[in-house]
């Protein structure tokens, strides 16, 4: 892999978020079956969980499977199967405050194969769980490129400069 | 090939942004944009292709501009992957709520 493609030099996007809820319940649904299951989608789609393996190391292997007649319409048009096997790993984990969850991203044409993370840090505040996600931009290291160079303003300007 | 892989490259990146100062002859481009002369048609092309660029014949020059709209799909774009998670994040609060909703009703049945 080459070093453009390497994780941890690209730009990232960051989502936190607070709960009200104990940290044991916010860690298992990263963590376990039916957890990860109850929330993933996207919309439109469920996930069915094969391996789960909580660990330094450990696998995350799922199937996205389109669960609403529309979905399915939508991929069968892009002339995609209804179903996507995702393999990840825990790339690191530490029990109650950080999990980074890596998956390689092989399947685009043209789009040499890279490593995409997604991190998540937890930290206790009283009562609540502060979250905080941290995921490469995807679905590729160059349109993280684009977003570091400060593309997405660049779109608005000359969404303006046409409009 | 798609917007994404059309700008995949950095070469076609520099000549998108020489391109944003407005509509350019192939020589200024070259100049500008600091590609070499011999692979700018190929990148131009790829980037017609795609949507980005459009040309129109000026005497014997060629004059290349950009087209908006490639960029409004790519604004689209970033702005539903944005949304994914954010409702992805909302069914996690959801999942959150629905678990600690059933712990409550186990310890109360529990204590009875």
């Amino acid at each position: 892999m080459s070093s453009k493609n390497e994780v941890g030099t690209r730009a990232k996007t960051i989502i936190e978020r607070t709960y009200r809820a104990r940290i044991e319940d916010v860690w298992a649904l990263w963590t376990t079956k039916e957890g990860f299951e109850s929330w993933w989608g996207p919309e439109g789609f469920r996930v069915e969980v094969h391996a789960i393996e909580p660990r330094v190391g450990g696998a995350l292997r799922y199937d996205m499977i389109a669960d609403s007649p529309e979905t399915v319409a939508a991929l069968k048009k892009l002339g995609r199967p209804p179903s996507h096997a995702t393999h990840s790993r825990f790339s690191e984990l530490k029990l109650g405050e950080r999990l980074v969850l890596t998956s390689v991203i092989d399947f685009l044409p043209g789009v040499e194969a890279y490593e995409a993370e997604i991190a998540v840090d937890l930290s206790v505040a009283g009562d609540t769980v502060r979250m905080v996600v941290t995921l490469d931009a995807l679905h590729s290291d160059e349109f993280t490129n684009m977003q570091k160079e400060g593309f997405t303003s660049q779109l608005t300007k000359l969404d303006k400069r046409f409009g | 090939m798609d917007a994404f892989q059309a700008l995949a490259d950095p070469t076609r990146r520099r000549i998108v942004e020489t391109l944003r100062h407005g509509e350019q002859q192939v020589a200024d481009v070259v100049a500008k944009a600091g590609v070499h002369q011999s692979g700018v048609s190929r990148h131009l092309r790829i980037l017609h292709g795609a949507g980005f660029v459009s040309v129109r014949p000026d005497g014997p020059r060629r004059l290349y501009s950009l087209r908006p709209q490639p960029f409004r799909e790519l604004d689209a774009w970033l702005a539903n992957y944005r949304e994914l998670w954010e409702a992805r994040l909302a069914r996690f609060g959801a999942a959150l709520e629905k678990n600690q909703e059933t712990r409550r009703v186990k310890q109360r049945s529990r204590r009875r």
